[in-house]
């Protein structure tokens, strides 16, 4: 990650609260924690080599989970999001027993396949899900009590703050594992999984234990979900939530954590102006193509597309040179 | 066991299995002859489904949307003119893909490809969003489905519109099969599918009959939506399970094998209706979770399924 971009995002994250309303900042803290989704993604695919479409899926088992441990259960909250992203983790290593065997296009059907199936799924168990129409959750995460203010707005900058903590946390951390023994064994795996074995590495293990983290970092968005907005509805976990995900981390550049990054902020400043150009009138036909732009799935699709084309390894890797790969 | 009832449930399920079917041979085809899974497949379907509607109901803004207004004939189109038109843009649209989007990447990764058709599922489902709304349109039956307009049989009703749309899924294949053993072009459709190398060696132009394959494939995905839309309401995301239920299908059949595909469907067709009937915890709701098991036991137990080509790796 260059520094200059990590000082820059650093210096804008630090201004939201003094410049931006308290919609601002709920609006800032939910892009930040759509870094960990994003991330998810870029662990299982871009160093795992795993295609998965269905990352909204252990988004959405975080954010059940952590409902339910924080309401049902009564625990703590810094204890329900960590059990949350957990019971993601576990969900992931269950995902992932079938990847052992299945691979490339074929895991990719498999995991869309799950983006779809997992609405009509978690309507059936209405106890942890409220079912069609969702349920609202009853404990609160409000600030301690050394918190200079417990107005909305101090409250709202708290849970920012508290999302950048955690955010930050899960990069320093993935960024570690993916410098570590086994992050090493992920590559090995993803550009030559018959030359990783022979080398030592274990493939079972390694393809669970990177499906576990991927989903876990994705659970651990769903948890922080639900301190954000403490309600839970399978509504938010379409297929296409998965997919714009997915073409986020393919967009920002997989196989490097600044990639999931920039991919977030590139979605981000798209979608503002996006929204602008759609508020613009008076186009006449051209108007009605401009409404498009604010349909994100539409200009993730159509970004997917152009992106594959130009900068086949993402928003990171333009600017670099190409490795040569097989 | 209630046999009578059964046996009715078979029938409904037969319709389902038509549907598909199709779509199951629309992946097939492109499977078959560039290794690809069309995860488009099923919007690039309900697009031209939309057409037909627009084709059905002549110039009626309203009904129509903004997009393509402006290019709605003045006379509403009889439903089989509405559906040879849309048939007709499927193909075309599906020869365009490959053209413009599909063959330009020829030596990418797989990645690559599975990204193109992702961008095409979103940027497609969106666009049909905002041109004709994401609400639910009534598309107009294309046999006659209403009550009493059926065969009885053994005190089970045959559906009109089930036989119509079995004739239909055979007439088309009996064209395909003629098709890939007759004509020129089959046999060289043939030949890409066995190997690209090996038929550009003996001069088959390996790029477009690919795109002959990929209008043919989108050609029965049209045909697959248009069929369907009436008895699943036409919307957006209407393809979406249906997608689910189609790979399930073609994977049960051979992801590489027309014949498992047309057996796949009809598999998998029954079994969405007679699962949720006889297990009390699927429900109809889930009935797509057991299509997604099946897909993934095949997947790890036989991954080449019941007809299709076992796949030798070497290491």
């Amino acid at each position: 990650m260059g520094l200059g971009g990590a000082a820059l995002i650093a210096v804008v994250l630090a201004v939201v609260p003094f410049v931006a309303s308290i919609t601002g900042v709920r609006q800032a803290s939910q892009i930040v924690i759509g870094v960990l989704a994003v991330l998810g993604v870029n662990v299982a695919t871009g160093y795992g080599g795993m295609i998965s479409l269905g990352h909204g899926v252990f988004i959405g088992v975080g954010a059940f989970a952590t409902g339910y441990y924080v309401d049902g259960l009564a625990l703590p909250w810094l204890l329900a999001i960590a059990l949350g992203s957990a019971t993601a983790a576990l969900a992931g290593a269950l995902v992932g027993l079938p990847a052992l065997r299945i691979k490339g296009i074929h895991l990719a059907l498999v995991t869309l396949g799950l983006a779809i199936v997992f609405q009509p799924l978690s309507k059936r168990f209405p106890r942890f899900t409220g079912g069609v129409s969702g349920s609202g959750i009853d404990a609160e995460f409000v600030s301690p009590s050394w918190w200079p203010s417990d107005t909305r707005m101090a409250t709202a900058v708290y849970r920012y703050l508290f999302c950048i903590v955690v955010v930050g946390l899960a990069l320093w951390a993935t960024w570690n594992l993916v410098n570590s023994r086994l992050g090493r064994a992920m590559r090995a795996i993803r550009d030559n999984d018959t030359a990783a074995a022979v080398y030592g590495v274990d493939l079972i293990s390694a393809r669970l234990q990177t499906f576990a983290v991927s989903a876990g970092l994705a659970g651990l968005c769903g948890a922080l979900q639900v301190v954000l907005v403490p309600f839970v509805s399978q509504e938010k976990f379409t297929p296409q939530a998965s997919l714009v995900i997915y073409a986020t981390a393919v967009i920002g550049g997989l196989g490097t954590i600044w990639g999931s990054v920039l991919g977030v902020i590139a979605s981000t400043i798209v979608g503002k102006v996006g929204q602008a150009a759609a508020g613009a009138d008076g186009f006449g036909p051209i108007g009605e193509f401009l409404d498009l732009l604010d349909e994100s799935a539409f200009v993730f699709g159509v970004g997917l597309i152009l992106l594959t084309f130009l900068f086949p390894r993402g928003l990171a890797g333009i600017g670099r040179r190409n490795q040569v790969t097989s | 066991m209630d046999l009578v009832l059964l046996l009715q449930r078979i029938f409904d399920a037969l319709f389902n299995s038509a549907i598909y079917s199709s779509l199951a041979l629309a992946l097939v085809i492109i499977f078959r002859s560039t290794g690809l899974l069309n995860f488009a497949q099923g919007e690039m379907a309900t697009f031209t489904a939309y057409i037909a509607f627009v084709l059905l109901s002549g110039p009626q803004p309203r009904l129509t949307g903004g997009g393509l207004a402006g290019l709605v004939p003045g006379v509403p189109f009889p439903i089989p003119l509405a559906i040879i038109g849309a048939v007709v843009c499927g193909m075309v649209g599906g020869a365009v893909t490959e053209r413009a989007l599909i063959r330009p990447l020829e030596r990418a990764p797989d990645l690559a490809l599975v990204n193109i058709t992702i961008g095409v599922l979103l940027a497609t489902n969106s666009l049909m969003g905002q041109w004709w709304g994401t609400g639910p349109r009534v598309f107009p039956a294309v046999f006659p489905s209403g009550a009493g307009q059926n065969f009885t049989i053994l005190g089970a009703r045959l559906r009109y519109s089930t036989i119509g749309v079995w004739a239909v899924l055979l007439a088309v294949l009996v064209l395909l099969i003629l098709l890939l053993r007759q004509t020129r072009t089959g046999l060289a459709f043939r030949a890409v599918s066995i190997s690209h190398a090996n038929a550009e060696l003996v001069g088959v132009r390996v790029g477009t009959t690919l795109m002959y394959g990929w209008a043919l494939a989108s050609g029965f995905g049209a045909l697959a939506a248009c069929l369907s839309a009436n008895s699943v309401l036409l919307e957006p995301n209407m393809m979406l399970r249906v997608l689910v239920y189609a790979f399930a299908a073609a994977t049960l059949g051979g992801l590489d094998s027309p014949k498992g595909a047309l057996i796949g469907g009809l598999i998998i067709g029954l079994s969405q209706t007679l699962i949720p009937a006889y297990v009390p915890f699927i429900g109809f709701e889930l009935s797509v979770l057991p299509a997604l098991l099946a897909m993934v036991a095949i997947l790890l137990v036989r991954p080449a399924g019941l007809y299709g080509t076992k796949r030798i790796e070497r290491v």
